[in-house]
């Protein structure tokens, strides 16, 4: 399923107008990170057929379900927060959300979460992973599946690309390429908006790193000519190629060059600028970006901490849908919220709420979702899940299965098959569109 | 006549709720509770039962956190945003007032029962004639966004013993002192170190000042509410009180606690202003009495609840603490 370059004449012409659009001269490296080609209704169009790419939302530390999709007023559980209508009819989110009340049309609910792990570490692994390690087997997280998947083999852009900015949980969400190995793990964001050391340095000129290049090149053809093992020469070849290709794709990561309007729409925290660079970055072929906004442990004050928590991912999660809509790639972009739990309903005398995996929430829009549509039911204090329950195989299933992926397919370490998701696991195909 | 001292304080009766009762109101030499709680709802109790008994008199569309008598009115608040007037001679409610934008904080009455002032995460206070729920005045001195660009949070109003001041306290640590005749900012201090915004770990913030109360003279103004904290998933920095004298700008005394994690959810002197009492809490509850002149702790105890708000009788010989799932009244001096 991996999106080569097809050979046929509509692809061609594409890659031409792609090409072509690229810095000039540049043909050999032949990026997406001019976003300006994105202009291109050849280019768009060619990035639009098949290569879909996703936006995770990771809520780090436990967004609580009951002040975000699933809000249980009234109840001795509930909370102080009202439900409000949504433009699905019968369907009801928490005050905290007016503006994807708004867009709940786009969004698909799954509220019978039952991920039975309410620890972070082994929550963040499973949720990033759809599944726990064995002994001896570290599988690819989410991200790195969908690099794997999705990336374009010709692509210099980066097929992985995770924020996560906080200290906090950090280490326990790492994004990991598992067996598929270094090839689809993340570059990984954690001080700043701009990657590290991936910018030229000061004393070499472009054109000296591109003479380098040739003459690398040039040598490496010689030393091949004649000996068996190109494998390994190409495999350095595309390693150095991707190396111009990241340098190139720094501009990506700068929103000083989306109009005013646009920062402005995304809001001027630290979340609204990454999932602008997110949006930026997905328009530019990369085919998983993960930002992560930790952090939600709201052991203590969990009504002041979704207070002020909320309305930022409600806002700028609503601007990042209309953005992407706006620009015709929601239907090849998924977002997904996703956290490795959600928080107890019971509140604590420090009237915080904490950890619980038994019944949670999650939210899957754009890309291969069946917009407006609510899965699963929890009782009427959210302790437990009544009607359609959901793990995390059956979720990842599910998120696969959108984005054009078959979940059961294999990949082998070694002899040994290995599923994307736990055999026979089924996606949830109420909520596909 | 002398307060009694912190030290004759002990506990004559308590009673279980099974919701977290966030204010209490009661009239001078009355047995009668007002309770405002999580289970929205306004009820009252009799102390003097021998199994004194939370009923329901009426209820909000949100938790409770307000409560002030003013006469015969008692005027409740809550996250609906709205004021209720009760007439408790009556017993019915004589009117619903939609207030505020945002979650109500915090309701006061001035002494002498004419005003009735509530604080709002609109971040304006505003002041409504008693009796007949008019407003009055609305007084605009805190901005609605912290410096990290979140909505903040108002959380504490209290007037002075004349009625003439009436101070503000907002999350990031801005406490506004009012001429309420003239709605006029006559000062402003600063306590920042209750306000924590975790830049690096954890990307937002906890704290805030959640009381204030005027010395006897008005001469002195104290807030509370918690120290820096490390972990902010947690109500784990130290309960903190400072005194400041609002009209030279000062801070005259810092209680920045020593053995109690939590926040200082409220605060009052002794009326003869020997002693400043604190009560507030985390997991667990404290209360704690300072003597201001001398930068000392008196008396500092831990209660079995995480009070929210206390009404200590006009003689301050008689203290009602509730909070976390309990009422808990108390006696000092006998």
């Amino acid at each position: 399923m991996r999106n080569h370059f097809c050979g046929s004449a509509d692809h061609a012409v594409g890659r031409r107008a792609f090409l072509g659009a690229s810095a000039a001269g540049a043909a050999a490296f032949a990026d997406m990170t001019g976003l300006g080609v994105l202009g291109s209704p050849a280019l768009a169009s060619e990035l639009k057929k098949g290569q879909k790419r996703v936006i995770l939302l990771w809520l780090a530390g436990g967004a609580s379900q009951l002040e975000t999709w699933d809000p249980k007023p009234g109840a001795a559980t509930g909370g102080p927060f009202r439900a409000i209508p949504t433009d699905v009819p019968g369907v009801h989110i928490s005050e905290l959300m007016p503006e994807m009340a708004k867009r709940m049309k786009t969004t698909c609910v799954v509220r019978g979460l039952n991920t039975r792990n309410g620890d972070h570490g082994g929550g963040a692994k499973l949720m990033m992973r759809g599944r726990r390690d064995e002994a001896g087997l570290r599988y690819p997280d989410l991200g790195a599946v969908v690099a794997r998947e999705m990336a374009r083999a010709d692509s210099k852009v980066p097929d992985y690309v995770t924020f996560y900015t906080q200290t906090e949980g950090r280490s326990m969400a790492p994004g990991d390429g598992g067996f598929l190995g270094a090839r689809f793990s993340p570059m990984e964001l954690t001080t700043n908006d701009t990657p590290d050391f991936i910018r030229r340095p000061d004393g070499l000129s472009d054109l000296d790193h591109k003479e380098r290049a040739e003459l690398r090149e040039s040598l490496g053809k010689g030393f091949a000519r004649g000996r068996a093992g190109g494998d390994t020469l190409g495999s350095h070849d595309e390693a150095y190629g991707r190396v111009r290709g990241l340098m190139a794709s720094e501009s990506l990561f700068n929103i000083g060059k989306e109009p005013q309007k646009v920062r402005d729409r995304y809001g001027p925290t630290q979340f609204g600028r990454q999932c602008l660079i997110a949006r930026r970055l997905v328009e530019a072929g990369v085919p998983f970006v993960r930002v992560a906004r930790a952090w939600w442990d709201s052991h203590g004050q969990n009504f002041e901490t979704h207070q002020e928590m909320v309305p930022e991912l409600d806002h700028v999660m609503a601007t990042l849908i209309d953005d992407l809509k706006e620009r015709g790639l929601l239907d090849d972009v998924m977002i997904l919220t996703l956290a490795e739990f959600g928080r107890t309903p019971a509140i604590n005398a420090s009237l915080g709420r904490d950890h619980f995996a038994s019944a949670w929430s999650m939210t899957m829009t754009g890309a291969g979702i069946k917009g407006g549509s609510v899965y699963g039911k929890t009782d009427a204090k959210g302790g437990t899940v009544t009607d359609g329950e959901v793990n995390a195989a059956k979720l990842f299933a599910t998120i696969y299965r959108g984005l054009g992926i078959n979940p059961q397919k294999n990949y082998f370490v070694g002899t040994r098959p290995i599923p994307l998701v736990d055999a026979g696991t089924e996606p949830i195909t109420e909520v596909l569109a | 006549m002398p307060a009694p001292r912190p030290d004759t304080l002990k506990p004559v009766k308590d009673f279980s709720r099974t919701a977290a009762t966030f204010a209490v109101a009661r009239a001078a030499g009355s047995p009668t509770l007002y309770l405002g709680a999580a289970d929205f709802k306004v009820s009252e109790a009799d102390l003097s039962a021998s199994k004194p008994e939370a009923k329901e008199l009426y209820a909000h569309a949100s938790y409770v956190t307000g409560l002030a008598l003013a006469g015969k009115w008692l005027v409740s608040g809550g996250y609906d945003g709205k004021l209720i007037w009760w007439d408790t001679e009556a017993r019915a409610v004589a009117r619903t007032v939609d207030a505020h934008a945002k979650w109500v904080r915090k309701v006061v009455a001035s002494p002498d029962g004419t005003l009735v002032a509530s604080v709002a995460d609109d971040m304006v206070c505003k002041l409504w004639d008693a009796a007949t729920g008019k407003p009055v005045r609305e007084l605009k001195g805190h901005a609605e966004k912290t410096p990290q660009h979140f909505p903040s949070m108002l959380y504490a109003v209290a007037f002075s013993a004349d009625g003439k001041l009436l101070a503000t306290a907002d999350k990031v640590g801005h406490v506004v002192v009012w001429d309420v005749a003239a709605g006029e900012q006559l000062a402003a201090v600063e306590a920042p170190v209750m306000y924590t915004w975790d830049a690096v770990q954890r990307m937002h913030s906890i704290g805030g000042v959640r009381s204030a109360a005027f010395s006897p003279d008005g001469k002195l103004l104290a807030v509370g509410g918690m120290g820096k904290v490390g972990n902010i998933d947690h109500l784990e920095g130290k309960a903190r009180v400072e005194v400041f004298d609002w009209k030279a700008g000062t801070r005259v005394a810092e209680f920045p606690g020593d053995k109690f994690a939590g926040l200082v959810n409220k605060l009052a002197f002794a009326p003869d202003g020997s002693w400043l009492l604190a009560a507030g809490g985390a997991g667990e509850g404290f209360v704690q009495f300072f003597d201001v002149a001398a930068k000392a702790v008196l008396r500092q105890e831990k209660v079995a609840i995480h009070v929210h708000d206390f009404v200590l009788s006009p003689a301050a010989d008689s203290l009602v603490l509730v909070g976390a799932n309990k009422v808990a009244a108390y006696s000092l001096g006998l």
